[in-house]
């Protein structure tokens, strides 16, 4: 019996890093599995050294359901305690973005991360400690294996003046990106596959991915309405096209 | 007869100085034909009308006996080396017009009435101002001038009422312009709301509609009211 775990995701500012080295702190597009998978172990109350295996073996999607912008951050910090000056950094973080993470695996596991969700242990924080959520992780549980059809089911997240933004749009098309199964066809790679996160040596596998489009409905959608005051369409109207014309001046 | 047609340079100094005042422009028209003469008053009526189809597409018709020579105005709002204007031969078409026949048709027109508020007031001159009443007024001409407007199919219908014939009015005009009186004398105010009238018609009866045609319907003739032309009914 498998079922589904929602997450909203969204913040003033979020940071995803996957391939983040040394100085330069970039942020992907949509939030990691790794990410994620922390955060739920957070969540549990497990320790930074415990065993990951069952977390990692979720499958992993996520909806784009508000990109939102990506800001640049040049980090001059010192140490609280010594002053010294901290390596200069340069940190990418996603601003006004709001993403819809799901979770697949077995039911008792999702149950107990749904609840844990409720009362976490640490606080959860969307990929860096210094972006908290905004609102509600949790968008609840759903009994079904798939979590891409899952995630084309949900209703769209985006604020409220993101909506607004597009209420000429019936329907919005969304980006999933979906961690691909042992029997999918291998999309992009990304080194993002959860091992540990033992401070002294964090390790990450490689996953693929496949990035799928789904449509939902908007419910700002407002038709446009004719301008009562713009002018009517003029008719055409020729009357010389059935005269004979004289010879020119 | 003759029909002829010009499309103005909107672009043109010149033309925007024609377009902002009927006065100038029926000027211009009128200028445009040798043999009459300013003082010639009992001459058949020359008719011109303005159709701005679009901004930058603005025609002007000339139905006249004469055939016009329109020179000065592609010099001042025309393409003097790669336009200029067309005359066409109206007089067979208009003797062709047969009773039954259905057109469309385009007519400018000044919808009036004569009104007086109270009793013992002399009647003044008035226009129509809601395109209900513009309508009414050029469905009471339509008998003497020789045509009837089509009824529309009653499944085609849209509205309870006011659609009842295939007729349309757009693009009024409310004008008010200074006019010179006689020398010495006050300036007159003259002001004007004119209309076009897109719609279908059949002929009742082809003699009173080639006068119709060639005369004008209705008043303000000097400033583009009037004209009405026919075109194949699509």
């Amino acid at each position: 019996m498998n079922s589904v775990l929602f997450l909203r995701l969204a913040g003033p500012l979020q940071s995803w890093g996957a391939s983040a080295r040394f100085a330069r702190r970039t942020t992907e597009t949509a939030p990691t599995k790794s990410g994620v998978i922390g955060l739920l172990a957070a969540a549990l109350g497990r320790d930074r050294t415990a065993d990951l295996t069952d977390l990692a073996a979720l499958l992993f999607a996520v909806r784009i359901d508000q990109p939102g912008t990506r800001l640049r951050d040049f980090q001059t910090a010192h140490h609280a305690d010594t002053d010294k000056a901290m390596p200069v950094s340069e940190r990418f973080y996603l601003a006004d973005a709001v993403f819809v993470a799901a979770l697949a695996g077995d039911d008792t596991l999702i149950r107990t991360l749904h609840t844990a969700l409720q009362a976490p242990v640490y606080l959860p924080y969307l990929g860096r400690r210094s972006c908290p959520p905004q609102g509600p992780l949790d968008l609840g549980v759903m009994d079904t294996d798939d979590p891409v059809q899952a995630l084309s089911a949900q209703e769209w997240q985006a604020s409220d003046w993101y909506r607004e933004q597009r209420r000429r749009d019936r329907t919005v098309t969304l980006t999933i990106l979906a961690e691909d199964t042992a029997h999918s066809p291998v999309g992009d790679m990304l080194r993002d596959q959860p091992i540990s996160f033992d401070p002294r040596h964090r390790r990450y596998a490689l996953r693929s991915m496949t990035s799928t489009q789904t449509e939902v409905l908007n419910p700002r959608y407002t038709p446009a309405v004719r301008n009562r005051h713009a002018p009517l369409p003029v008719p055409r109207h020729e009357p010389e096209a059935l005269l004979s014309p004289m010879d020119g001046p | 007869m003759h029909l002829t047609r010009f499309r103005i340079n909107t672009a043109r100094q010149g033309a925007r100085h024609l377009l902002a005042s009927p006065q100038r422009l029926h000027a211009a028209v009128m200028s445009s034909f040798s043999q009459t003469l300013p003082s010639d008053t009992d001459r058949p009526r020359t008719l011109w009308r303005l159709d701005r189809n679009a901004k930058a597409e603005v025609l002007l018709y000339i139905v006249s006996q004469e055939r016009p020579d329109l020179t000065h105005l592609v010099e001042q709002a025309g393409w003097p080396t790669t336009a200029s204007w067309q005359t066409y031969e109206y007089g067979a078409f208009l003797s062709g017009l047969r009773a039954g026949d259905t057109w469309a048709f385009r007519l400018t027109a000044n919808p009036v009435h004569q009104i007086r508020r109270k009793d013992g007031e002399p009647t003044k001159r008035t226009a129509h101002v809601t395109p209900r009443h513009q309508m009414g007024w050029l469905l009471g001409r339509q008998e003497a001038a020789g045509f009837r407007i089509l009824a529309t199919p009653p499944e085609r219908r849209r509205l309870p009422q006011g659609d009842e014939h295939q007729l349309a009015v757009r693009d009024e005009h409310r004008l008010n312009f200074e006019k010179a009186g006689p020398p010495g004398g006050p300036r007159n105010r003259v002001p004007l709301v004119t209309v076009t009238f897109d719609g279908r018609l059949e002929i009742t009866d082809p003699d009173a509609l080639r006068r119709t045609l060639t005369q004008g319907l209705g008043k303000a003739k000097a400033y583009g009211c009037g004209l009405m032309t026919l075109a194949k009914a699509g």
